[in-house]
């Protein structure tokens, strides 16, 4: 193949991935009893941690970041990106089930472009979660120093948390192919949220939660968050958070082509 | 009711209920989701959150002390809510109807469901107290206490159960199952989960004393907090709050049953 | 000789699909396509016969490079499946059984979205679909979702969707199970209709009627085997002389009337009533059996000229009705 062909081959690929986002986005929004959960659920855990816990900031060693619900906020947009990479999980393996997987499987496309296109819907959940979160937060209280360009870059790893998530479950769906057992992996999304410092500062977590969120690597995400809203590097590093957020969309978006690839050998 | 009557309202309750406990061993893994969940959020939550024990005037030094009722009554929860979910399920598939067309006399229909969400409800609960005795300082309450926190699970789980069954037979689907759930986790959860109420701050320390569930916890709570020493002070409460929710959830599904008849 | 691009079409010839010894073994050790071989010829609409299980769906699943076989070869419009698979995408339509579409999405987002993975622009792929939405009778229905879709338009809309990209082979997996006589004539005439325009059709199906309505060619498969190929006629053939069905009003006189048609042909008694004659007279035969029949004062309700069906080719080419072979594991 020449050069030229290969360069309009990504073009190709690029409309095909646009395509499939703007397909998957829009079979969730009209599927919103399913979506909805993802929107609701961590607003519902928002209220309760925020307010049942928020004596935490009596603790000694708890940064001071004036509301409680802004030091919070992180964790509940990391806990809507996953419920959202567990929808898109969800979603494909109903396309498996129902056949439409095929469909794309014999078109001539990328296995890749498959794989990114649900990846990019996922992405635009995450954000639009976000947006909501803080505002929610910023209603009730949260005063993010970082401004614009904090809430901007927490926008950022957020669509990228959800592009991980969006990749794990597709990898998950890809190599089960089962609906019923990606409905109930929903426990599983908060081993993931709370073995990362979720919702209070690492230093503070019990022992054993500590050592294991260093290798979470939403740890980082979701410090990178914080650090960014209220413009604290004491609080995590943002490129640390781009570079786990990044390195783990590349990681389970591979996992999950090459968990397609392995579906036709079967 | 004769005697005659009783007996056969007995032997149905037993069949109904003997029915709702094999569909354990025949759905694979039918308990896992409701154990599992709690056991990750108790371990979840001890993590994320253990460091408020530190706390002055902390009612107990181990924050698992703390929690581990908690989980109980949110597997509880699970359990009987499953048992609504389940019966969505029955009039789903028809089976229901058959039911309804037996000459069996109709809040027996509720009886069986209830009954097997209470038998039910002990295996989330042991699980979760044996995983909180294995990390956590024991118990502080002794039997007495012990007793105190089943008793508030297990009669939990029946609120939990007629939830679930007033709205599976108002939406008459399976799709009402998240639903129900997600009523027990708000119950739960807007209470004293986290923190006692001295400590909770905004709108919870507004509600919390308003929902039932703050005083069930705080039954339960006399097993293992030792700041809440066992007591009839700490135990009349939540049996008043487990009584009340239990009346009125029972009247809700059996005016509902009613409706189906119609 | 020419430029390269025709002297693949020259290799090629006008063999649409080649088949050599294709297998394909699951894990398990079920051979569910064990040493299949077919030739298709371009412009050719193939019959692909089989109960379920047979092996018919995983062979469609391999040529479609949804599966990868086990063993064998086969080139679909001059390309490998296994080593050139973007090529055969790009060059087949598919329109897989049970019409895999996506309830939540409309007829005309399915068929831009189609267009889209073959690489059409937006613009192109819009156009497109409205042509196809045209082609298809579903104009008015384009902007419904798909869950409201009937059956037969569902199975329309999914051939439109297979031919988005104007493919030179199209794959049809048992395109009217479950639909109506309606329904199946109208998309009967649509393949027609999209073969005289040239292109090539490989279609499975459990109905013999079908093929003979719209194959040049049959090739029938039982546990991964091709048993038996040819035209629909010869394949008729293959059943032996042609059967006479013979209904009588009074049952009773079933036994009677067996032994006085024996001079007639081989008679054999239905079980759920009735007889049935092999005679090489086929239709020819009905009046003399009839006249037998009235002389001995025995009143017949019907006589009907049975036309070999699937069963009937099944059974004489495999020994056993087609039924009993069951389960549905490809």
């Amino acid at each position: 193949m020449t050069d030229v062909a290969l360069e309009r081959d990504l073009a190709v690929q690029g409309r095909v991935i646009l395509a499939l986002a703007q397909r998957a986005l829009r079979v969730q929004l009209r599927r919103a009893q399913f979506l909805l959960p993802s929107f609701l659920l961590p607003l519902l855990l928002l209220a309760v941690v925020a307010s049942g816990t928020s004596a935490a900031q009596q603790l000694p060693g708890f940064p001071s970041t004036g509301s409680y619900v802004g030091f919070v906020v992180s964790g509940t947009i990391m806990q809507g990106t996953l419920l959202a990479g567990l929808m898109a999980g969800i979603a494909i393996a109903g396309d498996i089930e129902g056949g439409f997987f095929d469909r794309l499987l014999s078109a001539p496309v990328h296995r890749s472009s498959i794989v990114l296109g649900r990846v990019l819907g996922t992405a635009a959940i995450g954000v639009a979660q976000a947006v909501l979160f803080l505002a929610v937060a910023f209603a009730i209280g949260a005063d993010f120093t970082g401004g614009a360009v904090g809430i901007l870059l927490t926008i950022l790893l957020a669509a990228l948390s959800a592009s991980a998530a969006a990749g794990l479950g597709a990898a998950l769906a890809l190599r089960t192919g089962s609906l019923s057992l990606m409905q109930n992996l929903f426990p599983f999304v908060f081993v993931l949220l709370f073995t990362a410092p979720a919702f209070f500062p690492r230093a503070l977590l019990s022992p054993v939660l500590e050592k294991i969120s260093v290798v979470n690597p939403l740890s980082y995400v979701v410090e990178g968050m914080r650090a960014a809203l209220f413009d604290l590097p004491a609080l995590g590093s943002v490129p640390g958070g781009f570079a786990a957020g990044i390195g783990s969309v590349v990681l389970t978006s591979s996992i999950a082509v090459w968990a397609m690839r392995s579906r036709a050998e079967t | 009711m004769s005697t005659r009557g009783v007996a056969y309202a007995g032997e149905v309750g037993f069949a109904l209920w003997r029915r709702s406990l094999l569909e354990l061993a025949r759905v694979r893994g039918g308990l896992l989701p409701t154990t599992i969940a709690p056991v990750i959020f108790l371990l979840g939550s001890l993590g994320q959150f253990g460091r408020l024990d530190q706390l002055v005037g902390f009612p107990t030094t181990s924050y698992i002390a703390w929690l581990m009722p908690l989980s109980c009554l949110q597997g509880a929860g699970f359990a009987g809510g499953a048992t609504g979910a389940n019966l969505a399920r029955d009039i789903e598939a028809g089976w229901f109807d058959r039911l309804l067309s037996s000459p069996a006399p109709r809040p027996l229909l509720i009886v069986g469901p209830v009954m097997a969400a209470m038998t039910r409800s002990l295996v989330p609960m042991t699980v979760i107290l044996i995983v909180g005795l294995i990390l956590g300082p024991g118990l502080t309450g002794g039997a007495y206490g012990l007793l105190m926190l089943y008793l508030a699970g297990v009669l939990f789980s029946v609120v939990a159960a007629l939830w679930g069954i007033t709205l599976a037979l108002r939406a008459r689907s399976q799709q009402v199952g998240p639903l129900i759930q997600n009523g027990v986790f708000i119950a739960v959860f807007l209470s004293t989960a986290y923190t006692p109420l001295p400590f909770l701050k905004g709108w919870l320390a507004v509600a919390a004393p308003y929902n039932p569930v703050t005083y069930v916890l705080q039954m339960g709570r006399q097993a293992t907090v030792s700041g809440i020493e066992p007591s009839w002070a700490h135990t009349w409460p939540g049996l008043l709050a487990l009584a009340g929710m239990i009346l009125f959830f029972a009247l809700l599904a059996l005016r509902q049953l009613r409706r189906i008849d119609l | 000789m020419q430029p390269d691009a025709t002297s693949t079409q020259a290799e090629l010839g006008d063999h649409a699909i080649v088949v050599k010894g294709l297998e394909r073994i699951y894990p398990g050790g079920l051979r569910a396509v064990d040493g299949v071989d077919i030739v298709v010829d371009s412009g050719e609409i193939y019959g692909f016969l089989g109960p379920n299980g047979a092996g018919k769906s995983t062979t469609v699943r391999i040529l479609t490079t949804l599966l990868r076989p086990t063993g064998g070869s086969a080139t679909v419009a001059g390309f490998d499946v296994l080593h050139e698979a973007p090529q055969v995408r790009r060059a087949i339509g598919v329109a897989l059984q049970e019409a895999a579409l996506d309830p939540l999405m409309t007829g005309r987002e399915l068929l831009q979205l189609q267009g889209a993975l073959h690489g059409l622009k937006r613009a192109e792929a819009k156009l497109r679909g409205a042509d196809l939405l045209e082609r298809v009778d579903l104009v008015d229905a384009g902007d419904r979702l798909l869950g409201t879709y009937s059956g037969g338009m569902r199975r329309r809309l999914d051939l439109a969707m297979a031919l988005v990209h104007r493919p030179s082979v199209l794959f049809l997996d048992e395109p009217t199970t479950g639909l109506d006589p309606v329904s199946r004539s109208a998309l009967w005439r649509e393949v027609k209709a999209l073969n005289d325009e040239g292109t090539t059709v490989f279609l499975t199906t459990q109905y013999l009627e079908e093929a003979e309505q719209l194959a040049d060619r049959v090739g029938i498969i039982d546990h991964g085997r091709i048993v038996a190929e040819g035209t629909p006629q010869e394949l008729g053939r293959l059943v032996g002389e042609p059967g006479l069905y013979v209904k009588l009003l009074d049952e009773t006189q079933t036994e009677k009337a067996r032994d006085l048609l024996a001079v007639h042909g081989a008679v054999s008694e239905r079980r759920e009533g009735g007889l049935t004659i092999r005679t090489a007279l086929g239709a020819r035969a009905i009046a003399p059996i009839v006249r037998t029949l009235d002389d001995a004062q025995i009143e017949v309700d019907a006589v009907e000229v049975e036309e070999p069906t699937l069963d009937d080719v099944f059974l004489a080419v495999t020994g056993r009705p087609a039924e009993e072979t069951g389960g549905d594991q490809t």
